[in-house]
């Protein structure tokens, strides 16, 4: 028997303006003594779903589902009768707000005022548990004589803490607890909850934006996203391999797991209007089907205690290499084995670095996959097709490559016009005028002038950094799936590299297509990669989420490769 | 501590010296004096016509000959030592004046402010509580439509109907003239029976603000976080509404009962009329017709002081009752 179990939850808001649906159809168990965390961004119904459970949702909303606490249908009891359960059996902790507790009411009178109702003591008992319950969340009782304004916020997170526990709930519920606070009031309030946990063994549901507060208390997370759950899993399991598009997007917005990176959100938002059928993440997601927008996935098992709703199963894999092999003939009639036995998956809208020093096959491995040079054996396949047969770079939302030296890859006697139209001049793509617009649109995209004077101008003529944007938009205007990039800010000074990069890293993150990175630059790649491929002559030594490899790398060629970047040194010298 | 009660001091002084100065140089603006009467108030009144030489006798009597900086600092001087002057027109002292008739006006208005403020309080939470209801459009409507009578015609109404027509309440006076009482509770009764039309019509004049105010905060209470959590702690709707709701939702209602005070002993002056009542807002009335200078600027003060306290008052119970302005 579960102590907590929600069928088919949905909440409706009923506004004189439009019907907002902010839980639309959730189902999950808590089992006693487990935390469930449920993470999602605001406005995805996490607090609808608290309040609900609470009974505490306003009038205008339309609840359908059921709710049972032990086998109990909760969710159609009239008021008076949920009062039985609230505190005693079900009791929350809110969110920290400076009206959360009454003004005019003394905190350790609202702290012992359940008591008083629910545990039939009298009021000078209820007074010294609730002396008990502030040393409890680390609060000295002589605040209990103090108005809530007179408190700091974690004070009142921690009162809101030592109220919930009053009439020693079965399962708490914590809305939030922790988002208003500062970083060390939110690490005493994670430990005070361990520790309840641990010593008192509550049944938690928490809820929370913050992932990586969640994953420190909770066993098993549910991601939600505009009122559905997307993926629910053991908290390791979702943090490490996220399966839903959204769920990566979430970890990888998140700081404290990728501390390194850039931030960047996902981009586009939630789609309104209650007519929309399809899947409520598909006006953001890179991999979209037709089917996306007609039908709602369901959250479906995967194995291993994980759960996913996505009609692609999860995040896609937009190109797979299995078993390349490519050798070089040298002049003394020997063979250099470039790329030795590579197999690589990209998923969709992901930005994949491969590094490496020179000379380790980073390049001829990009050349493979974008079908520039044929592998002598193993395949190549995009979206499942072959790379060698179906010539992507040829297409619309294909593979394309951009290559390291601009100086190289564009015609110093091409104009910019002739130099970024040429692809669809060659695949012959549109009528003139089409192409006049689709080449002033992408120059725009990569941040260049499309004025015809700018187009006029021969290639010869730019800079470095404007040279490689223009390589880029003769790329961008194919409308790739998947952007090659071999080492396109080698080339450049270190100014214009950022700028070059944070446009690439843009585009990636607007457009949503997958990238292969490929760099020796451990530093630059950490600011934009997911994940991380090491090259070693020829083989891929190690895989993984960019941090795991920085932080912790496993293999002996990538703790030299961490190990060597020449680090700032700030310290002083001292002077013998 | 020390400090926040001597500018609370100064600024219950400095406030006090500009009503005294208006309440000084205003009856004076106005044409006319007090020896100038030419037309009866009522039928029958004797009214003397005085002569120009006349006239400037007692002008010179009185000291308003004099000229207005000295009779102003004459003024303030007797006013340190709890002169308030002679009334003209009733040729006693004017805080003998006063002290006959304020009893009754503080009778009305402290009876009409507590029914109103309690009328209103219970009308306004039982329209928020069934908000959009039949109950709440009745009420809302019935007094909406109240708002918009002023004080002295629904008081003409109510004489009209009730005095005139019903003949339940007296025509006007505080009390039975000449009546021979058997005890106090006959006395009390009897002030009761004169008081109450008087009472009805302040009353009804502020019951719809008290009763909107309510309303309205309380609908803005309820949506408070606070009322959640007391919601979520199964507290039950009694003590929901009663102890978080209406506690927080009575404090604008306080500060307007102060207000209301005010208002009142300025709006006293037409029911008691209407009413023929005999206090201070009647009295006004003739001092104003009569220019009794002495009297005008009694009574005025008395009402001015009197609003004075009823802020200052408001200020410590607010205090007591919300710890967020407490210092």
């Amino acid at each position: 028997m579960s102590l907590l179990k929600i069928n088919d939850l949905r909440c409706h808001y009923l506004t004189d303006v439009a019907t907002v649906k902010a839980v639309n159809g959730i189902s999950f168990k808590i089992e006693e003594g487990e935390i469930l965390g449920i993470v999602g961004e605001s406005g995805s119904g996490k607090t609808t779903v608290a309040l609900g459970i609470m009974g505490l949702l306003p009038e205008n909303t339309a609840i359908s589902g059921e709710i049972f606490y032990r086998d109990e249908l909760i969710s159609s009891l009239p008021e008076s009768e949920i009062d039985k359960f609230r505190w005693k059996d079900i009791a929350i902790v809110f969110q920290n707000s400076l009206e959360v507790l009454n003004p005019v009411m003394k905190v350790g009178v609202q702290v012992t005022e359940p008591m008083i109702k629910h545990l039939d003591i009298n009021p000078e008992n209820a007074r010294s548990k609730c002396e008990d319950l502030f040393r409890t969340v680390g609060l000295d009782p002589e605040w209990m004589d103090s108005y809530p304004h007179q408190l700091s916020g974690g004070m009142r997170q921690r009162v809101l803490l030592a109220m919930a526990l009053s009439c020693d709930p079965k399962l708490l519920l914590l809305d939030e607890v922790t988002s208003a606070l500062d970083a060390f009031t939110r690490k005493e309030i994670r430990d005070l909850l361990v520790e309840l946990q641990k010593k008192n063994g509550y049944t938690m549901l928490m809820i929370s934006h913050d992932i990586t507060f969640i994953s420190s208390v909770a066993s098993r997370i549910a991601v939600m996203y505009s009122g559905r759950v997307v993926e629910t899993g053991p908290v390791r399991d979702i943090l490490v391999s996220p399966r839903h598009p959204y769920t990566r997007g979430l970890v990888h917005s998140t700081p404290d797991i990728f501390v390194y990176k850039d931030l960047w959100g996902i981009p586009g938002d939630v789609p309104t209007g209650d007519e929309f059928k399809g899947c409520p993440f598909s006006t953001r997601c890179t991999q979209k089907i037709d089917i996306c927008k007609k039908a709602s996935p369901v959250l479906t098992p995967t194995g291993g205690g994980r759960e996913i709703a996505c009609h692609r199963g999860g995040i896609a894999d937009i190109l797979v290499a299995r078993n390349l092999n490519f050798s070089y003939r040298l002049p003394n009639r020997k063979y250099l084995h470039a790329v030795n036995n590579v197999s690589l998956e990209v998923t969709e809208g992901e930005v994949l670095a491969i590094v490496g020093q020179t000379g380790s096959g980073k390049s001829t491995l990009a050349h493979i996959l974008a079908n520039v040079i044929r592998p002598e054996s193993g395949e190549v396949l995009f979206m499942g097709g072959n790379v060698s047969e179906e010539h992507y770079g040829s297409r619309f939302n294909g593979i394309q490559i951009v290559f390291q030296d601009p100086f190289s890859s564009t015609s110093n006697r091409f104009t910019v016009l002739d130099a970024v139209k040429e692809p669809l001049y060659i695949n012959k793509i549109g009528s003139n005028e089409d192409r006049l617009q689709m080449v002033k649109n992408v120059l725009e995209l990569v941040r260049l002038p499309s004025s015809d004077n700018f187009l006029r101008k021969y290639c010869g003529e730019l800079s470095g950094g404007q040279r490689q944007r223009v390589a880029l938009a003769r790329a961008m205007v194919m409308e790739p799936k998947l952007l090659i990039a071999d080492e396109i800010t080698s080339a450049l000074d270190v100014s214009t590299s950022a700028n070059v990069l944070r446009l690439l890293k843009g585009l990636q993150n607007k457009r949503g297509f997958a990238m292969i990175y490929i760099s020796h630059d451990l530093s630059l790649t950490l600011k934009i990669a997911d994940r991380i491929a090491v090259m070693d002559s020829g083989k891929i030594v190690e895989v993984g989420n960019s941090h795991d490899v920085m932080l912790s790398p496993s293999d002996e060629y990538t703790k030299k490769l961490v190990g060597s970047r020449i680090g700032l040194c700030c310290h002083t010298h001292q002077a013998v | 501590m020390e400090k926040d009660r001597n500018s609370f001091i100064f600024r219950f002084l400095s406030t006090l010296f500009v009503i005294l100065a208006i309440n000084f140089f205003l009856p004076r603006m106005m044409p006319g004096d007090p020896f100038s009467t030419t037309s009866a108030d009522e039928v029958g009144e004797e009214i003397i016509v005085m002569t120009e030489e006349q006239r400037l006798y007692y002008m010179k009597y009185y000291g308003l000959d004099r000229p207005l900086y000295e009779q102003f600092s004459k003024y303030m001087k007797n006013l340190i030592t709890g002169d308030l002057g002679r009334s003209i027109y009733y040729k006693m002292p004017v805080r003998d004046v006063i002290w006959l008739h304020l009893p009754w006006t503080m009778l009305i208005v402290m009876g009409a402010t507590a029914i109103s403020t309690i009328s209103g309080v219970v009308l306004g939470t039982v329209s928020a509580k069934n908000r959009k209801k039949g109950s709440d459009r009745v009420i809302m409507t019935g007094m909406i439509a109240f708002a918009e009578i002023p004080s002295f015609l629904l008081g003409l109404i109510l004489l009209l109907i009730f005095s005139v027509y019903f003949r339940l309440f007296p025509l006007a006076g505080a009390v039975t003239p000449f009546a021979n009482y058997n005890g106090p509770a006959e006395q009390a009764w009897d002030i009761l029976y004169h008081a109450f039309l008087p009472v009805l019509t302040l009353s009804l004049s502020q019951l719809t603000g008290v009763y909107l105010l309510t309303r309205n905060t309380l609908i803005t209470v309820t949506t408070k976080d606070y009322i959640r959590t007391a919601r979520a702690k199964g507290m039950g709707e009694k003590t929901v509404w009663v102890r978080h709701a209406l506690r927080n939702a009575l404090l604008p209602v306080v500060t307007r009962t102060g207000f209301m005070i005010g208002i009142m002993m300025g709006g006293v002056v037409l029911v008691e009329s209407v009413f023929s009542y005999p206090g201070i807002g009647m009295t006004l009335r003739s001092a104003v017709i009569n220019r009794d200078y002495p009297l005008i600027q009694g009574i005025l003060l008395v009402i001015a002081v009197s609003i004075l306290i009823c802020n200052m008052l408001v200020d410590k119970i607010y205090g007591k009752l919300d710890p967020r302005v407490r210092i």
